[in-house]
């Protein structure tokens, strides 16, 4: 436990030393908060109903879609995994820390956004912070877990990358970050339920008692089934060797992940 | 007595078996790496594995420490099976891997803490200190030369104080200071009673370390023993550097016995002997007769790098 919590504060460390990771988890978010937030309500009344929840998913997504998975990968690829192998540090480890450091840079950013969001730019404030920050947790276990897993799946960088913008790309227009997923036509809505912001959306509105709320239980259903099997998948597939070396026939089971996601969008919840 | 088999045991009078191969397989789709080798190491004995590259060290190494599966064969590390307890295992070994690899953000520090905590033992700064990381300990990784971060590499391998150091390429990248500390390093590792398997190119260090030594060649080991029985075994024969006041025998072959005179450099005259007490008695006596006084004299019997690239040569 010494050597895990030893660890943690190590990676926690990391975030503000690299620039990278510090950009993805904070400056990046928050500039873009910022400008949306200053536009948005301007052009889009719904926005002010969204804009918290909204960009915290956004801030939530661009840390474990577009650094999570490229951390791994990296790692992996640098002989970084090998070095820690060796010396006894276990899979669950490395999958679990980022994870949990991450956690905490985004509670940061999320108290930042709610705050300057409602006082500031008079965005719609939750209405049952308990229910919310249950929702908030709910989700960022389905994004870690999607990260852990295409961080353990991808074969290199440029497929991690890719990977992440598959999930990353559709939650931003889709997902109802920017609009209610209700003013989207009945067609998108289904598609839109394909992805983890919908689900984490309509938890925010229904656990947080904000506006334009759906049933919770299945968007609960949907997002602990997903983080569940993410963080399986993710420790069955992972792998210390880079795949030039060592090809990884189990990365394919990474579309398992899909499930919770695919059975939402074929019921219609 | 060198042995040229692929079964090699140490020799008797040595003590517990630390790391024991048998029949040892390796294979990656058709290509078969290793080829059913063994030899065994008793504690406190340095063993270096060489060979050039493509030969089967990595392969063996990265078996015996626990980091991929064997095709064939059995392992024993301390006692462990490495594919069946890997965990147990790397409490058991230091590793040095050939290429240095930690996060680039992580301090000197912070990754003697972290690797000493994973092993469940304290910190060692001593080690940090030792290795001449004292003023780099807030240093991060990224910002280390590549000889200091070979040297946290090799601090961090020894700090949980292993039976058994697997060493890659220990000295790649060190200055010559660093090189002579690793290799004190190693000589004190060894009296302690730590078993060391050396994997290098630089044949000076392993004629210098081993206690034995195994040439691997296309998978099976072509020829093992002291590094004294590996050159000696050869048909190189010892070089005998003569130069004298006047030189004579720069323009002279007077036909010593058991020698063949080469060539003639820097004022030097090379006769490579088979049998160098004969012809060295002759060069001194031939040389006192036509009043040429000796200036100087060397004898150098054949090195590890030449008895491996003879082996190599006439076999790869």
């Amino acid at each position: 436990m010494k050597a895990f919590l030893h660890h943690l504060a190590y990676d926690f460390k990391s975030v503000l030393r690299e620039r990278s990771k510090l950009l993805m988890y904070y400056l990046f978010p928050l500039a873009v908060f910022l400008l949306m937030a200053g536009l948005m309500t301007a052009v889009n009344p719904f926005f002010k109903e969204t804009m918290v929840p909204g960009m915290i998913l956004f801030a939530v997504m661009s840390a474990t879609l577009l650094t999570l998975p490229g951390a791994l990968v990296g790692g992996r690829e640098s002989g970084v995994l090998r070095s820690y192998r060796v010396n006894g540090v276990p899979a669950g480890s490395l999958l679990a820390i980022p994870s949990v450091g991450a956690l905490v840079h985004m509670a940061v950013v999320s108290v930042i956004i709610a705050v300057v969001g409602v006082g500031v730019f008079g965005a719609a404030a939750p209405g049952r912070p308990a229910g919310f920050v249950a929702a908030w947790l709910l989700s960022y276990a389905a994004y870690a877990g999607l990260g852990a897993l295409m961080g353990a799946a991808a074969p290199n960088q440029n497929a991690s990358t890719l990977l992440a913008q598959l999930v990353y790309l559709p939650s931003i227009l889709l997902g109802g970050l920017m609009m209610p997923a209700s003013v989207l036509p009945e067609g998108m809505r289904r598609v839109a339920l394909l992805t983890p912001a919908s689900h984490a959306m309509n938890l925010f509105a229904s656990w947080g008692g904000m506006a334009g709320a759906g049933g919770p239980w299945a968007s609960a259903a949907v997002l602990a089934g997903s983080a569940a099997l993410s963080f399986g998948l993710a420790g069955w597939i992972f792998q210390w060797d880079p795949r030039a070396q060592t090809p990884n026939r189990r990365s394919w089971a990474a579309l398992l992940a899909v499930v919770p996601y695919a059975a939402a969008a074929v019921l219609g919840v | 007595m060198l042995v040229e088999r692929n079964d090699v045991r140490y020799k008797d009078g040595m003590g517990e078996t630390m790391v024991s191969v048998r029949d040892f397989r390796k294979r990656y789709g058709n290509l078969e790496a290793v080829k059913g080798i063994g030899f065994e190491v008793a504690r406190g004995e340095v063993f270096a594995l060489l060979g050039p590259n493509g030969a089967g060290k990595t392969s063996t190494l990265e078996c015996l420490e626990g980091l991929r599966a064997p095709d064939g064969g059995e392992l024993r590390v301390a006692g462990i099976d490495p594919s069946r307890h890997p965990r147990k295992l790397w409490d058991a070994i230091g590793v040095q891997l050939q290429a240095s690899a930690l996060p680039p953000s992580m301090t000197v520090d912070e990754a003697m803490g972290l690797f000493c905590r994973y092993h469940g033992k304290a910190p060692r700064p001593d080690l940090v200190d030792r290795m001449g990381l004292s003023r780099k300990r807030g240093e991060q990784f990224a910002r280390l030369s590549t000889g200091l971060q070979r040297r946290l590499s090799l601090a961090l391998a020894v700090a949980h104080d292993p039976a058994v150091l697997f060493l890659d390429e220990p000295t790649a990248g060190l200055d010559v200071p660093s090189r002579a500390e690793l290799h004190a390093l190693i000589g004190e590792l060894r009296r302690a009673g730590t078993t060391v398997i050396l994997a290098t190119h630089d044949m000076a260090e392993a004629e210098k370390l081993a206690d034995r030594a195994a040439i691997l060649l296309a998978g099976s080991i072509a020829a093992t023993g002291t590094p004294k029985q590996l050159t000696a075994s050869g048909r190189q024969r010892t070089r005998i550097s003569v130069a004298s006041e006047r030189g004579l025998l720069l323009s002279t072959d007077p036909g010593f016995p058991d020698a063949e005179r080469r060539e003639a450099s820097e004022g030097y005259v090379l006769y490579y002997s088979s049998n160098p007490a004969s012809t060295v008695a002759a060069i001194l006596t031939w040389l006192e007769k036509a009043g040429d006084p000796l200036a100087d004299l060397r004898v150098e019997r054949p090195s590890l790098e030449e008895r491996f690239l003879e082996i190599t040569g006439a076999k790869g």
